[in-house]
């Protein structure tokens, strides 16, 4: 287990690498005009363009340019300085302002999704074709169907209209602005979790030793949480790990809508204004956080199910 | 005796209940908005800044040499006198009194001196320190200022950035000139007599920083520099800041105009996603006001019964004077020229057809549903730009010239008979040049922009039928990203249709950008590539146009004659339709507070300020705000 965790974390590290590596020189490959604003590129003469490209040290060849940012990485763990999103603000200090707000709020969520998901899916498992079936499907195809933007309009207009609460997240008071949110948050989420967990529920109750134990005079309760769920949720628990660090990274439309300053419309942003350091830095997260989820998802799958091994006769999985 | 004693109280109960009202009817705390996370605040360092955005906040924060009143007019700040002796060449600025440093909690830090505007323009002219930002106009305009700039590039080149960046004043007070005979008195020495110079001293360029800051927090802490490492001298302090969520300034406890400048308890300033979110904040009462987007106006206008009809408002025209710049070196997609295009826009009777033909109204429509002729623009300055000893707008002057008034009632320059013996002209004139009918007119705008599709469909629709399909056909095409890379750099654009706001309140900020075989003329080199043009007729107009140009701009010493020669110039610029003027920016709101009280400038970036602003703690109806437009 040692040697496969070791094997799998040495080539976490180098796809990590390879990412921000690739990722770093797709960005010097952008034409230098998109270094500027439009208000820039009208306003300065190509001298002034040419010194202010300069300043910024993208004049030099990007192999150059690659090998200064891994010397102030792997030196100084320095990822370099924000040029627009926060102006000569240390990347590292950007990014750990807003995580924290997005992992809080997506946290919530996705604890709120899991249960109510997990729940309603067991429900609807157990009442196949019934009426709590029917309501569930109806709420996953609803979630499903209609645009994420027009569900989080009804939901601002019911919260903010009806119950009267704020439409903006404050982190000043993030109570009750935070319930809008994590609800936008979470009705996806917990459709998906519904549908799963339903799916996966229907096939275990459909296997032979279900019917066996069912013959033995095992009560459906007894049945249905200590062998069915317990055996659906394998593949689901798989994901978990995922889903939890990714909620670092927030979500664009969510966090958008009601202006909450975390990671979500970062990356887009930082993109659109060019911002190299903050781009390769989000990239170098997200792949490292992405790799992570993965394995650990791996070992909580062991975890929760004996029979699966990672290392079979010497080899990996 | 007790009769008129009771008569004196009640009096004076009805006079306090009146005051009171009248009090009670302002805003103690403003709540407004900026759409979209592209506007937060970049930097909070005002000399490296150069978005609106950032100086939308900054210029509360920190008092510049002078600021501008509600016309439009220059008023001091930070100085409180300032005069040339020298018809315009030097400038003397004499600062207030008892001005203080304060950090973002209110504790002083440093009094504020004239030597603060000396280490604010080093900083802005040292290619170490300020990334080259904001260089163009002080270099332009102050002696010594390109020197000092070029010194610093160069020993950045050859001693590397931290001696650079660790220059004090001494070089720069020899080679650039400005100075600071004691604290109150700074002295700027132009470039040449330049009668509008003390407009520049609004903008970030001309901005003061403490000494004592710099050594504090360092360099590269200054170039980093927050709203919580800041020091603040202006009507306002950030006493809280959410990136991309909200910031909240109060009144600066030590400003020193405190007793005459009117400021709000706390001014909250949320960033939302869309207007249409600010909308509904607006409608919780979350906002003070918000601008109308063309849906929701739509839904409020058709509907008198709506709730908010009697309080739809205009806003005032945005300083952007947008024209249609046309392209006298068009090119193919394939890179060959467009010989058909290019010929036939250096025809003048061509360019003149447009000119009477085109019937802006439908474009303008597009902006402003209720009032479009309020975004009418019949000269290439913007309005507000300069006035003459009478106080007169420049721009009043070209119309004179050109004989267009603006009116309520009708699209002045249209004149179809005109256009048409203009368009039989040039039919004639341009088939013996072999040029073919239609000609095809390659406008573009963002493919993924449904507003600016649903723009392109007005302006084809207006050409075929002002115009005639048999004449000129607008080709519709689409970029994905970049205008500059996809359309303007490979010259693919007929014409672009582009809107320019003043640096500095004189005409040749405007009209220096369309001069003939000069290298500052930006929209020469990159837009109407006129120096690339080869008809000589058309060569020939431009040539006389910049001599008219620069013959106003040699005038230094009679502000009045200066601009009636950069009239004169303008007029001819337009009566041989080498740009047409197309429209300005004016859109409806909802409000409370009421526009033509704050600060209306056509350059600079003081109209943001937060000070002595009217407000209403209802919204304002459409007759409140006719009223205040009549005042």
């Amino acid at each position: 287990m040692t040697k496969y965790t070791i094997k799998r974390l040495l080539q976490s590290v180098f796809t990590v690498l390879l990412v921000v590596t690739i990722v770093f020189l797709l960005l010097r490959l952008m034409p230098t005009d998109y270094f500027f604003t439009e208000d820039e590129l009208i306003k300065l003469s190509d001298a002034q363009k040419q010194d202010r490209l300069l300043a910024a040290g993208l004049l030099d060849h990007p192999l150059v340019q690659l090998g200064r940012f891994y010397t102030k990485l792997f030196t100084k763990l320095d990822l370099g300085l924000s040029r627009r999103v926060q102006t000569n603000k240390p990347v590292v200090d950007l990014i750990a302002s807003k995580f924290a707000i997005s992992m809080r709020l997506g946290l919530f969520a996705l604890g709120i999704s899991l249960v109510i998901g997990v729940i309603f899916g067991v429900l609807q498992a157990r009442n196949k074709d019934g009426i709590l079936d029917h309501i569930g499907t109806a709420y996953t195809v609803f979630v499903n169907a209609v645009p994420s933007l027009v569900s989080y309009s009804l939901i601002l207009v019911f919260g903010a209209r009806l119950l009267g609460l704020p439409s903006l997240y404050s982190v000043r008071k993030p109570g009750p602005s935070a319930v809008l949110p994590i609800i936008c948050l979470s009705i996806g989420s917990i459709a998906g979790y519904m549908l799963w967990t339903r799916r996966y529920m229907v096939d275990e109750l459909n296997k032979d030793y279900i019917r066996l134990a069912k013959l033995k005079g095992l009560s459906t309760r007894s049945v249905m949480f200590r062998h069915v769920l317990r055996n659906a949720f394998v593949p689901l628990a798989q994901y978990l790990p995922y889903s939890i660090l990714l909620t670092v990274g927030g979500s664009l439309l969510v966090e958008r809508f009601f202006s909450v300053p975390g990671m979500g419309p970062l990356l887009t942003d930082a993109i659109n204004r060019y911002d190299t350091n903050v781009v390769q830095g989000i990239v170098m997260l997200y792949a490292s956080l992405g790799i992570v989820g993965v394995f650990l998802g791996d070992i909580l799958m062991t975890l929760i199910d004996p029979r699966i091994r990672l290392i079979n006769k010497g080899e990996t999985r | 005796m007790k009769k008129l004693l009771t008569l004196a109280l009640a009096l004076c109960m009805l006079l306090s209940i009146v005051g009171g009202g009248a009090a009670a009817d302002e805003l103690k705390e403003l709540h407004t908005y900026e759409v979209g996370a592209t506007r937060e605040v970049e930097s909070w360092n005002v000399q490296l800044s150069q978005m609106a955005v950032d100086s939308n906040v900054t210029t509360n924060l920190i008092d510049g040499l002078l600021t501008n009143d509600p016309k439009g007019a220059l008023i001091g700040a930070a100085a409180k006198e300032w005069s040339s002796e020298d018809g315009g060449q030097t400038w003397t600025f004499i600062l207030n009194d008892g001005m203080t440093w304060v950090d973002y909690e209110g504790n002083i830090k440093a009094d504020v001196k004239a030597e603060d505007w000396l280490y604010g323009l080093e900083w802005v002219l040292n290619f170490a320190k300020n990334d080259s930002a904001n260089t163009s106009m002080p270099i332009e305009m102050i002696k010594g200022a390109g020197e000092y700039y070029d010194y610093t590039k160069a020993l950045t080149e050859s001693e590397g950035a931290e001696v650079v960046k660790a220059l004090g004043l001494e070089k720069f007070l020899e080679l650039v000139g400005v100075s600071a005979p004691d604290d109150k008195t700074l002295i700027y020495t132009c470039t040449d007599k330049l009668s509008y110079f003390p407009t520049l001293a609004t903008y970030n360029g001309l901005y003061p920083v403490s000494g004592k800051l710099i050594e504090e927090i360092g360099v590269d802490g200054y170039r980093a520099v927050s709203w919580d490492t800041m020091w603040y001298s202006g009507p306002y302090t950030v006493t809280s800041y959410i990136h991309t969520n909200e910031k909240v300034l109060t009144p600066n406890p030590h400003y020193y105009a405190a007793d005459t400048t009117k400021r709000f308890d706390s001014v909250t300033i949320k960033i939302v996603d869309s207007t249409d979110v600010a909308f509904s904040l607006f409608q919780t009462g979350e906002l003070d006001h918000v601008t109308l987007s063309q849906s929701n106006l739509n839904t409020i206008y058709g509907n008198p019964s709506n709730e908010w009809y009697p309080y739809l408002t205009e806003t005032r025209p945005t300083k952007f004077s947008y024209q249609i710049h046309f392209s006298y070196d068009k090119k193919l997609a394939s890179g060959e020229p467009d010989v058909n295009w290019n010929t036939a826009i250096a025809n003048e009777a061509f360019r003149l057809s447009w000119y009477y033909g085109l019937d802006a109204v439908p474009y303008l429509k597009r902006q402003n549903a209720i009032n479009p002729l309020s975004g009418t623009n019949y000269v290439y300055t913007g309005n507000n730009v300069s006035v003459n000893s009478e106080g007169v707008d420049y721009t009043q002057l070209v119309r004179d010239e050109i004989g267009l008034q603006y009116s309520n009632e009708e699209y002045a320059r249209t004149d179809p008979e005109k256009a048409a013996e203009y368009k039989a002209q040039a039919i004639e004139e341009l088939t013996a040049l072999g040029v073919t009918f239609p000609v095809y007119v390659d406008y573009w705008f963002q493919g993924s922009n449904q507003t600016a599709k649903d723009t392109a469909d007005v302006l084809t629709q207006m050409f075929s039928d002002t115009l005639g399909d048999d004449y000129v056909v607008l080709r519709q095409n689409t970029y994905v990203t970049s205008i500059t890379q996809e359309v303007r750099n490979p010259q693919l654009a007929s014409f672009l249709i582009n809107g320019w706001g003043a640096d500095f309140g004189d005409p040749i900020n405007f009209l220096g950008q369309e001069t003939y075989g000069e290298d500052n003329a930006y929209y020469s080199q990159v837009i109407s590539n006129i120096n690339k043009a080869t008809d000589e007729t058309l060569i020939a107009t431009y040539k006389e146009f910049t001599r008219l140009v620069n013959e106003a701009k040699a005038i230094t010493d009679d502000q009045d004659a200066r601009l009636n020669a950069f009239a004169k110039a303008e007029a001819y610029m337009l009566q041989h339709v080498l740009v047409l003027p197309w429209s300005y920016e004016t859109v409806w709101q909802l409000t409370a507070i009421n526009d033509y009280s704050k600060i209306y400038s056509a350059y600079g970036i003081q109209n943001y300020r937060y000070v002595n602003w009217e407000t209403n703690s209802d919204i304002y109806t459409t007759e409140d705000y006719a009223e205040l437009k009549a005042k």
